[in-house]
């Protein structure tokens, strides 16, 4: 059993404020991946966790028990870094036996776990070697096995995977999962890869400037975003946004007049937030590009010119300008005839999901499909 | 096809090349003449009968080398003590200089602290002669004088900033990673550095060695203060060989050369050293 705890977890070096103020539950054997913008502080809330920074404020809890005191030596966690770490002067099974040596356990014990990790990694033949003479992927699976041998209380992940080649990006993260499947301990993981977070996680905690804006199971962050900013960052592309005003708002239904011109009316409509829709406040209207349609110039309402089409074979995008440097993207099913330059009206009023986002970004209703 | 752009051909390539390396070798040869000079100056010396030393014009090299001088060097001076003063006392400097300054290192790259070694650079940088009338006294109330221990003692001044600074260098390149991922491991501080930071910081100690040793090696100013008639170290005794026998200049050049050849050694062997790479394949891309 392992339970992660933070509480209004602050961070400052110095003068500047990192983290202001984290709350997170994380239960045994969860999948929680931390995702941001670069420089938002999922590093340093990782290091914090880990002991390897000191915590300002708030206190960390790990099964119940307050840790900010205790040094990363002490807290029975395991870290796979970015660059790997790996000890350039041990072998490999060195590597893996090292932290075992030192809590003095059995040597007979020490060679079934590092035997077993070896295997399971498929690092059985590279044992005696030194990590400089491995490939990326090879230290990759000797830094995931440097953790796993410890059998520790929680895993720590800070963008392993960042460091290969595309495929193996892929391959390594389904080993990963089928590790968490496998031993299923409590992992945190830190990404700014959506793909990695959205397929792995149990819960994806989306940070700002070292806030945390939302705490969910992926899908619902993608279907019921708290607010503008999850919404723009988990999906790719990007979530359309066109800003406009609430024209009229009704228990399910709502009116936005768009800064671009035309009305969107929208239907079934529930209640995102504790704010009720007021007539005539600033909204921002959101759809995925996945959820637009394509009509006929005039039939929809809005229309806009193309200004690139991409065609990935079994999936289309479609770049598009309106009026006032408003841009949208669509994705469509298939691949499409739809060339540069043309002009054509999209529907939102008949988009399966939309969103509506209030004047500071926070979600006021949505539709999902 | 202009013949401006038409390709040179393999020999043309070759011989600019052999030229380019001939133009280097010549620029080397001048720049390092003096030095060249003056050490095949000693060598000859050394190797030729007194006779020869002194002849108009002079001789460069030999006609008949002879080992005569080293032969009187040991016989008739007490050189092979002086030597083994030497080596005690820079040997013993060095020693202590790693055993203190390897961990401040340590201390000072991981706390960032370089106050610290901008204070130990001043002590480095004051001249010697300032502080020794007061040492002198403090030898004398110990009643260390007579004994090796003072001159060990004062080379310190000289290890101890070397090996620290080496050291602050090489400690500061380790990627942090790897001491956090043995903290992880479960390692205390020391055991960190003991097991992580020590073994990969072994070329900086080596160096810091060689050249603490080389620097004590070569001091002459505690020595010629400290020293008395039986714990005289090396450039001392070579000094007094030039104030009391003015004319010996073949036992002279055979001392230097003893002097010389473990510098001479050493720096060879840094060479090697300082070429190392250890920490490749630890942290990618490095
Ligand atoms: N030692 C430090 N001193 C001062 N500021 C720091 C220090 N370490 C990190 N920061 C700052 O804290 C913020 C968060 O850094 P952090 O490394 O946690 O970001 P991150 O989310 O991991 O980003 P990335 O995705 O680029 O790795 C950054 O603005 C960074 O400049
Ligand atoms: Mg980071």
């Amino acid at each position: 059993m392992a339970t992660l705890e933070l509480s209004s977890v602050r961070k400052s070096f110095g003068a500047t404020n990192v983290i202001h103020g984290i709350d997170l539950a994380i239960a045994h054997g969860e999948f929680c991946v931390f995702v941001g913008p670069s420089g938002c502080g999922k590093s340093t809330l990782l290091r914090m966790i880990a002991g390897l920074e000191s915590v300002s404020g708030g206190e960390v809890r790990i099964d119940g028990k307050r840790v900010n005191e205790l040094g990363a030596s002490e807290r029975g966690l395991a870290m796979v870094f970015q660059s790997y770490a790996l000890y350039p002067h041990m072998s490999v099974r060195k590597n893996l036996s090292f932290g075992l040596e030192n809590v003095r356990m059995p040597q007979a014990e020490i060679d079934r776990r590092v035997a077993e990790a070896a295997r399971m990694l498929r690092l059985e033949p590279y044992l005696e070697r030194r990590p400089g003479a491995l490939s990326g992927g090879q230290r990759q699976r000797v830094a995931i096995g440097r953790a796993v041998v410890r059998e520790p209380k929680i895993f720590l992940f800070d963008e392993p995977l960042s460091n290969l080649d595309a495929e193996l990006r892929v391959r390594m993260r389904a080993e990963l999962g089928a590790l968490h499947e496998r031993i299923g301990n409590t992992m945190i993981y830190v990404t700014h890869d959506q793909v990695e977070a959205m397929t792995l996680a149990d819960r994806i905690a989306v940070l700002r400037d070292g806030r945390c804006e939302q705490f969910a199971a992926p899908l619902e962050l993608y279907n019921a975003p708290a607010n503008e900013f999850v919404a723009g960052f988990i999906g790719s592309p990007r979530m359309n946004f066109l800003k406009g005003t609430l024209a009229a708002a009704g228990a399910g239904d709502a009116s936005v007049a768009l800064a671009v011109g035309g009305e969107v009316h929208a239907t079934g409509l529930t209640a995102a937030g504790a704010k009720r829709p007021t007539a005539g406040e600033p909204v921002t209207l959101g759809v995925r590009p996945e959820h637009l349609q394509l009509v006929a110039p005039g039939a929809g309402q809005a229309d806009m010119k193309v200004d690139l089409t991409e065609q990935l074979g079994g999936e289309s995008y479609i770049y598009g300008s309106l009026a006032e440097g408003a841009t949208l993207v669509v994705r469509l099913a298939g691949q499409t005839r739809i060339e540069r330059g043309q002009s054509v009206g999209v529907d939102f009023a008949g988009s399966s999901s939309l969103h509506l986002f209030d004047g500071e970004g926070k979600a006021l209703a949505r539709r999902t499909a | 096809m202009t013949p401006a752009s038409s390709p040179r051909s393999a020999g043309y390539w070759r011989l600019r090349r052999w030229i380019d390396n001939l133009a280097f070798a010549a620029v080397l040869v001048v720049l390092l003449a003096p030095v060249l000079f003056v050490f095949f100056w000693v060598v000859s010396l050394s190797l030729k009968f007194d006779i020869d030393n002194t002849a108009y014009p002079p001789i460069f090299v030999p006609p008949t080398p002879t080992l005569d001088n080293f032969r009187r060097l040991f016989a008739d001076t007490p050189f092979a003590l002086y030597f083994w003063n030497s080596l005690l006392v820079s040997g013993g400097a060095t020693l202590a200089a790693l055993l203190l300054g390897v961990p401040a290192g340590y201390g000072i790259a991981k706390s960032k602290a370089h106050g610290l070694a901008v204070l130990m650079l001043i002590s480095r940088m004051t001249p010697g002669l300032s502080y020794l009338i007061p040492l002198f006294t403090l030898f004398q109330i110990l009643g260390l004088l007579g004994t090796l221990w003072p001159i060990a003692i004062t080379h310190l001044v000289i290890t101890l900033p070397i090996v620290v600074y080496v050291m602050i260098g090489y400690f500061e390149t380790l990627p942090p990673e790897l001491e956090e991922a043995a903290r992880i491991d479960g390692c205390s501080v020391w055991q960190a550095f003991r097991y992580v930071a020590l073994p990969l910081a072994r070329p900086g100690i080596v160096v810091g060695a060689i050249l603490s040793f080389i620097y004590s090696w070569n001091n002459f100013v505690f020595g010629a203060v400290f020293a008395g008639r039986t714990t005289r170290t090396m450039p001392v005794a070579v000094y007094n060989m030039l104030t009391f026998e003015q004319f010996a200049w073949g036992p002279l050049a055979a001392a230097a050369i003893v002097v010389m050849l473990p510098v001479l050694f050493l720096t060879v062997l840094i060479q090697r050293e300082i070429v190392g790479g250890l920490t490749a394949g630890g942290v990618k891309g490095a």
